[in-house]
């Protein structure tokens, strides 16, 4: 048999477990907004017969009450590798598709404005030249479209090379918050272990732990796995950057301004360079600076070395206002010919107009000059190559931001809170705690008859 | 996928980012409206920005080939002037060639006269050879000089063609070739003349004669030249005409490619305006219950 004041026991057990469902689901309420909470549910279990403790002792009794057996924190680490590893690939994506927008905006084509309309201006006034050799009109005419020529393509170079710096001092930012993420993640997986060994709850540090390692995968597309203690290991394109306690540094192992750029982890002996093809912001960093802009900036390059050299031999051919021989119109580094296109004349009488020397008023190499070529299209080219990889970066963006949704969605049905789930289970642990002080209510007035009237009758 | 669990906070980043969706559209929307441009940026259709861009560089082009023309137009016109004042001044000449000829008609008195009067024509015509357009004269080939012929007659221009590209390759002759014109120095209409005039004053019939036939083969001559002009005229103003339809024809596909079509993109912005206020009205719906509102 129990004893007397076993069902009072049980009562209190009860009260006391409901109290902890209520501070829980208070809790998740609180939450219910909080970035990277994971809701806790109380996990109870009925406390059942005493071991045995002797040859012949029996328990009689028929349980005991309930208890909290575990605060469970909902979370799935495989959805969250997941969700991780999306969400690496999106920012990869997005940040790619950002600067490649702006790069488009800036080169104002189709349209009166860019590169190829300020080609058929100059073409134009070639024209205007052949009719008029003698002018001098004409002729200014001539030097002013060029000089607008020569200023779109080197504004265009400009945008590229401050597209290339603003990418390359981004990707510094982006080092300096991947290695604070790392050295807090290290620190966290301690605490993780040190709390875990002692029993404490960690589900607060749990919280942190993945908010720190998705931020890591955001920032590099690094990929993390659960140690037994509970940390995260982390690792950047298969380099280990965390383990356990231990934070590596990423840093740039190609210097500033060397292309491609290359990362190594430092932390041990020597430095293990990382694998290029990496993912995250850095990734779309780096493949900015090491492919895509330095193509487009070639591209641009191309054009304006064939613009100058096809001028500049057109030039040569001719006879300029004078009769001598004409002189390059326009000079260029081959390092950068873009950004360095300049004109080379500043008098409109050494325009090349006559195909004749003696100086006469011929306008033949002007028309020959005034010809559309192959700049044009290859100008075209260009343009078009840039927009279709605009085109192509904002669709991925849409895409993966859709199945990133799809992910959160199937995390957030996990571990997100609901209002209304947490008002049931605060409404039920209300009830629960009413019935069980119903049952010490019973059990008192029980024994107040026990105590109280037995004995009396009669009397 | 079936949803199991549905939170407040996965319909708040629903609701989000279907509001988020839908007003990004309108604002692409708004901003071709806005704009008028189907195309701002090569993105929006690569291929169709190639297009574009390739039209506009012919547009200038054909535009530039149409200025070309009617410079050339303003050539030849003054050329043809030149050459019929020409005509009408050597018939004169050759009047006055024939009155001297009919013998014992003219005293010597009267043939002194004649002569002087062909001179003053020859001079005339000097002047109206070295007859300018845009400060070039019309027979001076490609020289710098403003003058075709000296005082004396004889050709100071430099030979060479003064041409305008009316089309792609395409080059139309705009001045007046001085020799095939007037003929080679020292056989040309002024030297005739003079010879015609010293006939004259000494009487001499024949040379007179003979003088008056090399002067009709020099009409022939201009003739010919204004019959030249005339058809490279027409020439220029087909240039002139077909440059102009085909501008507008590209004027026409520029804007089909570039220009938003605009009652389609209006009534494209309001059936996304009105998906728009659906959403938020939706939202609004959906965000307000909770469980809260019916526990008392």
């Amino acid at each position: 048999m129990s004893g007397s004041f076993a069902s009072l026991n049980s009562a209190l057990g009860a009260l006391r477990y409901n109290r902890v469902v209520m501070d829980v689901a208070s809790g998740n309420i609180a939450n219910a907004a909080t970035p990277g909470y994971n809701r806790r549910r109380v996990e109870g279990e009925s406390v059942g017969a005493a071991a045995q403790v002797a040859m012949w002792s029996r328990y009689e009794g028929s349980g005991e009450g309930v208890r909290v057996a575990d605060l469970h924190r909902l979370a799935d680490q495989f959805l969250d590798g997941r969700v991780r590893q999306e969400r690496a690939t999106l920012s990869y994506l997005d940040v790619r598709r950002t600067t490649l927008e702006r790069l488009e905006t800036g080169i104002a084509e189709p349209g009166p404005d860019g590169v190829g309309a300020a080609i058929a201006d100059f073409r134009a006034s070639l024209h205007a030249l052949a009719n008029e050799p003698g002018s001098d009109l004409a002729r200014t005419h001539v030097l002013t479209r060029a000089q607008t020529l020569v200023d779109a393509v080197r504004t265009q170079a400009a945008n590229v090379a401050r597209e290339t710096s603003d990418a390359s001092s981004r990707l510094e930012g982006t080092l300096t918050k991947v290695n604070a993420a790392a050295g807090e993640l290290a620190e966290l997986n301690r605490q993780i272990a040190q709390h875990g060994a002692a029993g404490t709850d960690v589900n607060a540090l749990l919280d942190r732990r993945d908010q720190v390692a998705l931020s890591l995968s955001s920032l590099t597309g690094a990929v993390a796995t659960e140690r037994p203690d509970g940390g995260l290991d982390v690792t950047v394109g298969g380099v280990p950057l965390v383990s356990g306690r231990e934070a590596g540094t990423l840093v740039r192992s190609s210097g500033t301004d060397v292309v491609p750029v290359t990362f190594a982890i430092r932390g041990g002996a020597a430095d293990v360079p990382v694998p290029a093809g990496i993912r995250g912001e850095l990734g779309a960093g780096a493949d900015l600076l090491s492919v895509t802009l330095p193509a487009y900036a070639a591209g641009l390059d191309a054009v304006a070395a064939s613009l100058a050299d096809q001028l500049n031999a057109g030039q040569q051919a001719g006879f300029d206002r004078d009769g001598n021989p004409g002189a390059p119109l326009l000079t260029y580094d081959p390092a950068d010919a873009a950004g360095s296109l300049r004109l080379a004349i500043t008098n409109p009488a050494r325009l090349a107009a006559s195909s004749l020397p003696g100086g006469v008023l011929d306008g033949q190499n002007a028309t020959a000059m005034a010809a559309p070529t192959t700049v044009e299209t290859a100008y075209q080219r260009l343009v078009a190559g840039l927009g279709t990889e605009v085109a192509t970066a904002g669709r991925l963006v849409t895409n993966q931001a859709s199945l990133v949704a799809q992910v959160d969605g199937q995390r957030e049905q996990l571990t997100g809170v609901s209002l209304d789930e947490e008002m049931v289970s605060l409404m039920s642990a209300q009830r629960g705690y009413e019935a069980a002080s119903r049952v010490m209510n019973a059990v008192d007035s029980m024994l107040d008859t026990l105590i109280n009237r037995t004995g009396l009758v009669g009397r | 996928m079936t949803i199991t669990r549905v939170t407040q906070n996965m319909m708040t980043s629903r609701s989000l980012e279907h509001l988020n969706a839908g007003l990004s559209r309108l604002s692409k929307l708004q901003e071709q409206v806005a704009s008028g441009r189907a195309i701002s940026r090569p993105s929006d259709a690569p291929a169709e920005t190639t297009t574009a861009m390739r039209l506009r560089a012919t547009l200038t082009e054909v535009a530039q080939h149409r200025r070309n023309a009617e410079d050339g137009q303003g050539w030849l016109a003054e050329a043809d002037t030149m050459l019929q004042s020409m005509i009408t001044r050597t018939r004169q000449a050759r009047e006055i060639g024939i009155q001297a000829a009919n013998p014992g008609a003219v005293s010597p008195g009267g043939r002194e006269v004649l002569a002087g009067e062909i001179e003053q024509i020859r001079d005339s015509l000097i002047a109206l050879a070295n007859t300018k357009h845009q400060d070039r004269p019309v027979m001076g080939g490609i020289s710098g000089g403003s003058e075709a012929y000296s005082a004396g007659g004889t050709y100071v221009g430099v030979a060479g063609q003064v041409t305008r590209t009316v089309a792609d390759g395409v080059r139309i002759r705009v001045d007046l070739d001085a020799e095939a014109t007037l003929g080679p120095d020292g056989a040309n209409l002024f030297d005739h003349l003079t010879e015609m005039a010293a006939a004259v004053r000494s009487g001499d019939t024949a040379a007179l004669r003979a003088g008056m036939d090399t002067v009709a083969g020099d009409l022939d001559r201009l003739g010919v030249a204004v019959i030249d002009v005339g058809s490279r005229t027409v020439a220029l103003d087909r240039a002139v005409e077909t440059a102009d339809a085909r501008e507008l024809s590209m004027v026409k596909s520029l804007a089909g490619i570039e220009q938003v079509d605009l009652p389609k993109a209006i009534l494209e912005l309001q059936t996304q305006e009105l998906a728009y206020q659906a959403a938020l009205a939706s939202t609004s719906r959906v965000m307000a219950p909770s469980l809260m509102d019916f526990l008392r």
